[in-house]
């Protein structure tokens, strides 16, 4: 890698990394894990002045479960949140989404605000953060709030986090029924990164759907949630027609879908149609 | 690469148009847009510091306007360099007008080369629709800003532009 | 030659993985020379423009910058890259080690910036205010050839650098007789090799000596030496290249390249060492691709499957220059049409299209899988067409065992073969009957099921010295030192092939020693005698037969010796297990005791020389001919075009094995490689030249969790080409693979009425082949 020069910085703690993001501005780029920020110095797509790594801050590594709200640090890799017993028994959608996420090594570097905050179209973690209602929070020297996921992914490769921000946590209520979800994705041959990934989390009562909440990745050029599927799925018998004919609207949210040479515009809303009907049917059983 | 798209901007054609081919405008309203020199009769050299997300680079070129058929149509030519490629491009925007809105639609032929198509590919055609979105927003805001203040009889204070300013104000729509 | 089999034929581990999976072998640019310059090199990001200007003020001024270097400096001092193939009507353009005028593809080297380090030289870089004038693009090989398409190399007039036409046989007969022509147009895509280390050099210049020292990561270190020195106007022996480790080949280091010249020329000119390693991004742009051909086949053939004749008119869309081999690559195509089938007729019309394109060149199987996968899908579209099983069409084209050497309509001899001994083996390991009865199954409920079938021979151990560019033989030293250990210097240059282990098992049991007594020197011209490198499956074959026959020359020296120091007749010793035995009174001598006399030379027969040292060039009466049966069974998401391959089988024929392990190796990595080209990878440029694929976020190499279990077997018929009956196994894997997955697929989508799809093929491309 042969990025241009920058200067190095280690905070160890958060206030001090929030301090030097004011000090350099938007000429510094938070690093964490690396798995985004080191390709983009490596092509020399971004030459940041400054680079503050917030990879040593051990606060922003912890995942806890207590009461009805799951906390996940935003440093925590994906590797950690992929084999963590606690949300396995607590929301088994986020270790899901978290094992099919690039390969080993990928998983063993890269974390979840670091992937949150490039806010990639085609990232895994947008999908599943969307349909776990997750929120994101996201602190300055000012101070703190709290960012909805729904808020959260802005256009492509831009979310709401702001220059002088540093995401330190992401919170997930408990799901009701944390087994009804699934992440489903069909992996893009070269990069692994999603073609279309579908993340659903359902409530199902006496065999209707109570609430569906589906993200979507890949498609457009942000992930968004499909409110015109859910909304089809509310309050319905999950069978098979009904499963169908709502997942055929799974791109109603998206104007204008990504299109490369892995994939036409059509053919990924086209699987996001299709991985749309598994994932419902998927989570409806394992429920 | 294609790319098309439309904007509304509640505001009078004639005045609308005029804005959309004042210099001062154009550096203002250009996502990232740090210089802007004029070399000739809608002529002009231009540095943007442009990009998406954590990718960012510099870039200088021409942009030029053809064409033009006020109030309602003129062709731009794009021929910009930086270190992360280069890109070329040719679009025409027409005016029209619907009520007491103006509708912008525009439609162009994006080529990128060097580090840019090679890596870039699946996000070129949504960012450049993202950063004609901030164009469009931003000049909204002007646009605004000018009638608010004919209509107050204060005076005008431009509106305060910045990437990401202008994308929530394209969000917001 | 008979062998003792401690070593030969045994799944030996690699001596050179513990040094390699522990990371501390030695690759290009892991030698460090105290006062090392950096050089960078910039590329051109247009495909085709005339260069106005170069300003490289700016960049000179960068701190730590040494020098910065275009065109204008190199031109008329430095050489041009060499192309060897020599032919009378091939054109070929003047590719100097920078550009001169004009840039002719996105990557073309147009100034190397020299710094203190690598930062401050890409910084350099960076500044260098290139004015390009764009100039219209050639990127369609097919429409290159056409007569209205823009001319890449003016002073040529037409983009055509060659028409090569191949075959024997009356084809037109043949056409005539037919009851049926069968014809497919098939597209060959362009791949990347992508070895995992990129290219480097170090270049060091002794300007007191006259001596350049050049280490590469090369597959031929002696072709570079003669090819440098040339290009730099050195005395060759002034020369040396060094290939310390290197990190794969697959044929893309079978080549010389711009930068060694260049860095070579930079040290002469600052006399300090200067090093450049090549990245990820210049790997995709600046080294050479495979493949590329797009072309008609048909076939002609009777209706109770006998083939009569075969045709292919193709374009090769070799791109901006040639490299090395890049116009003799297709042409290797032509050698193997006739697949494993008697086909009266050939022939081939290949016409060789200059693009704004990186050069195509040799990519593992190199002309061989175009052929295999043209012949193999050809057999299938016939089956199809005559509602023939594929496999009896296939077995009622093939050669008789007791028919070989068998001589072909493309003109070569095949050694020796049984290509229905692996049909059946591997028919059997996948119980066919049963797969095809499932299949029946499957259909009936709606599953999209496929089993594809590839029968393949392949041309390898290249090669007799006539059919080659330069030279075709191969040479091996071998010295046993005075205390019994043995030294062997090797010509051929192993990346990755396992030849430090190969070699030392067949010293080991030939010498009757301890094979971890054998030291295997390869890659470093100043201590190994010349030689032709790695590359067309030759290292054993060839090789390693070049060290059986310096081996049996020691032996005889050591007998003559042992002889006298026993004083035995040496008609009645015999070399047993390391020992000369049959001596009067049981006296027995071990080649350690032979080797220790030989070298104190106190008593030594009449004109006998001191030492105990060997040397064998080898030149190959013919090539070998491997060949093999893989099976792949598919299935196809319905809804989505998603594949997963349920089963793949391989049966290989490489002749004699000398370590099965390093043979399963090969086909293992062979057969990823061959199923990446039909499933995943691909070269994208687009419709201005420009790369798409550029990074290996978008360029599909396979992974390992991407590819299925192998089930793996061989069958053994030896060659009679050389004393090993070694056929050779590099490429075989990518060679059979690639149509065997191919024809799964198109199996799987017959219901749909699909008789043909292009690879790579993707989910997308499957799913509209179903809904469309």
């Amino acid at each position: 890698m042969i990025p241009t020069n920058f200067e190095y910085f280690a905070p160890a703690t958060i206030e001090e990394a929030l301090q030097l993001l004011d000090q350099h501005g938007e000429d510094a780029k938070l690093l964490s894990g690396g798995q985004s920020l080191i390709p983009v110095l490596k092509l020399r797509l971004a030459a940041p002045t400054a680079i503050i790594d917030i990879g040593r801050i051990a606060a922003l590594k912890q995942i806890s479960v207590s009461g009805d709200t799951i906390r996940i640090g935003a440093n925590a890799t994906h590797a950690d949140i992929a084999r963590h017993a606690e949300l396995k028994q607590h929301c088994p959608l986020l270790g899901e989404t978290a094992a099919q996420i690039g390969d080993q090594q990928v998983r063993n570097r890269g974390t979840i605000g670091g992937s949150l905050t490039h806010a990639d179209p085609a990232a895994d973690w947008p999908a599943a953060i969307l349909a776990l209602d997750a929120e994101i929070v996201a602190r300055s020297s000012q101070g703190e709030r709290v960012i909805k996921a729904t808020d959260f992914f802005v256009d492509v490769m831009t979310s709401a986090v702001q220059p002088n921000e540093i995401v330190t946590e992401i919170r997930v209520a408990k799901p009701a029924q944390p087994q009804a979800a699934v992440y489903l994705k069909v992996p893009q041959a070269a990069s692994g990164f999603a073609l279309v990934g579908v993340a659903a989390q359902l409530t199902l009562n006496n065999g209707k759907c109570e609430a569906a909440s589906i993200g979507v990745t890949g498609l457009g050029p942000k992930a968004f949630r499909a409110t015109t599927l859910e909304a089809a799925l509310r309050g319905q018998a999950l069978d098979d027609s009904t499963v169908s004919a709502a997942a055929a609207k799974a791109d109603a949210e998206t104007a204008d879908a990504l299109e490369d040479i892995h994939a036409s515009g059509d053919y990924r809303r086209h699987l996001a149609r299709v991985y749309a009907k598994r994932a419902v049917q998927a989570a409806a059983a394992r429920a | 690469m294609k790319i098309e798209g439309s904007y509304t901007i509640k505001a009078p054609r004639a005045r609308l148009f005029a804005l959309m081919i004042d210099p001062a405008i154009l550096q203002r309203c250009m996502p990232g847009c740090e210089a802007l020199e004029e070399t000739g009769e809608h002529a002009y050299n231009v540095k943007l510091k442009a990009g998406v997300g954590s990718i960012k680079g510099l870039f200088s070129g021409a942009i030029k306007l053809s064409d033009v058929r006020a109030p309602e149509h003129y062709q731009m030519n794009v021929d910009g360099k930086g270190a992360p490629g280069f890109l070329k491009g040719v679009g025409t925007l027409a005016l029209s007008e619907a009520g007491e809105d103006t509708v912008i639609n525009y439609a162009g032929d994006v080529s990128v080369g060097g580090t840019l198509a090679s890596v870039g590919q699946r996000m070129i055609q949504s960012t450049a629709k993202m950063m004609a979105g901030q164009f469009f927003a931003a000049l909204d805001a002007e646009m605004q800003a000018i009638l608010k203040a004919e209509e107050t009889g204060e005076p005008y204070t431009p509106p305060k532009q910045g990437i990401l300013r202008n994308t929530f104000r394209q969000l917001s729509k | 030659m008979s062998f003792l089999a401690k070593y030969i034929g045994q799944k030996v581990k690699r001596t050179e993985d513990p040094r390699l999976i522990q990371g501390i072998g030695h690759y290009v640019d892991d030698i460090k020379l105290a006062d090392t310059l950096h050089v960078v090199i910039l590329r051109s990001p247009y495909a085709h423009a005339r260069i106005n200007a170069i300003n490289t003020d700016a960049a000179k001024r960068v701190p730590g910058v040494v020098a910065v270097y275009t065109g204008a400096d190199v031109a008329g001092k430095v050489g041009n890259v060499p192309c060897a193939m020599a032919h009378p009507e091939l054109k070929v353009p003047a590719f100097g080690v920078l550009a001169q005028t004009k840039v002719f593809f996105v990557g073309h080297p147009v100034a190397a910036v020299v710094a203190q380090n690598k930062y401050q030289a890409r910084d350099a870089a960076d500044l260098i205010d290139v004015d390009y004038e764009p100039l219209d693009v050639v990127s369609d090989g097919e429409k290159a050839a056409q007569p209205d398409s823009p001319v890449i190399h003016e002073e040529f007039g037409t983009n055509i650098a060659l028409v090569h036409n191949a075959g024997v046989g009356d084809i037109d007969a043949a056409f005539a007789q037919a009851d049926k022509i069968v014809t497919q147009r098939l597209v060959h895509q362009r791949l990347a090799p992508i070895s995992i280390e990129p290219r480097g050099v170090l270049a060091q210049y002794f300007p007191g000596e006259h001596q350049l020292n050049l280490w590469s990561s090369t597959q031929i270190p002696h072709l570079m030496r003669t090819q440098v020195s040339l290009m730099l106007g050195m005395p060759e022996n002034r020369v040396r290249v060094v290939t310390p480790e290197v990190g794969g080949g697959f044929g893309c280091k079978l080549n010389v390249y711009a930068e060694e010249a260049l860095l070579g020329w930079i040290a002469m000119q600052l006399h300090k060492p200067v090093k450049w390693i090549e990245g990820r991004r210049e790997n995709f742009q600046a080294t050479i691709h495979g493949r590329g051909q797009t072309g008609t086949v048909q076939v002609a053939v009777k209706n109770d499957g006998t083939l009569l004749g075969l045709k292919y008119d193709v374009i090769a869309d070799i791109g901006a220059y040639h490299q090395l081999l890049t116009p003799a690559i297709p042409t290797l195509t032509g050698l193997m049409l006739s697949g494993c089938y008697k086909i009266p007729a050939i022939s081939m019309k290949c016409t060789e299209v200059f693009t704004n394109k990186m050069s195509t060149d040799a990519y593992r199987g190199a002309g061989r899988p175009e052929a295999t996968y043209l012949v193999e899908r050809l057999m299938d579209c016939v089956a199809r067409e005559l509602n023939m099983d594929p496999v009896e069409l296939r077995r009622k084209n093939f050669p008789q065992p007791d028919e070989f050497p068998f001589t072909t309509a493309c003109g070569v001899i095949y050694d020796s073969g049984d290509y229905e001994k692996a049909l059946s083996k591997a028919l059997t390991i996948a119980d066919y009957q049963k797969l095809r009865d499932e299949q029946k199954a499957a259909r009936a409920a709606g599953r999209v099921m496929g089993i594809g079938v590839s029968t393949y021979v392949e041309i390898c151990a290249m090669g007799p010295s006539a059919a080659m560019p330069a030279g075709g033989w191969e040479s091996a030293t071998i010295r046993v030192e005075p205390t019994g250990k043995v030294t062997v210097l090797t010509g051929v240059s192993p990346h990755g092939q396992g030849e430090e282990t190969a070699f030392a098992q067949i010293v080991g049991d030939m010498l009757g020693i301890d094979m971890n007594d054998v030291l295997v020197v390869h890659g470093d011209t100043a201590v190994v005698q010349y030689g032709i490198g790695t590359f067309g499956s030759r290292g054993l074959a060839v090789g390693g037969a070049a060290l059986v026959c310096a081996t049996e020359k020691v032996v005889k020296k050591a007998k003559k010796l042992a002889a006298h120091l026993l004083g035995a007749d040496e008609a009645s010793l015999t070399f047993e297990d390391g020992k000369f035995v049959g001596a009067p009174d049981d006296k027995s001598l071990t080649i350690q005791e032979v080797a220790l006399a030989a070298h104190t030379a106190a008593s030594l027969p009449e004109d006998f020389e001191p030492g105990l040292t060997a040397t064998h060039f080898f030149e190959p009466k013919n090539f070998t001919f491997p060949s093999g049966t893989h099976i792949c069974v598919v299935e196809i998401d319905r809804e989505t075009g998603e594949l997963e391959i349920k089963r793949y089988i391989a049966v290989d024929d490489c002749g004699n094995q000398i370590n099965p392990l390093i043979v399963a190796g090969q086909v293992h990595g062979g057969i990823a490689q061959g199923l990446a080209q039909a499933l995943f990878e691909e070269v994208v440029y687009d419709e201005n030249g420009q790369l798409l694929t550029g990074e290996l976020m978008d360029y599909a190499v396979p992974k390992a969790h991407q590819l299925p279990r192998y089930e793996l077997d061989h069958t053994v018929t030896p060659t009679p080409v050389n004393p090993l009956g070694a056929k050779g196994v590099g490429e075989a894997g990518t060679i059979g693979s690639t149509p065997a997955v191919a024809n799964a697929v198109i199996d799987a989508l017959a219901p749909f009425g699909v008789k043909h799809v292009d690879l790579p093929l993707r989910p997308e491309k499957l799913w509209r082949m179903m809904h469309n």
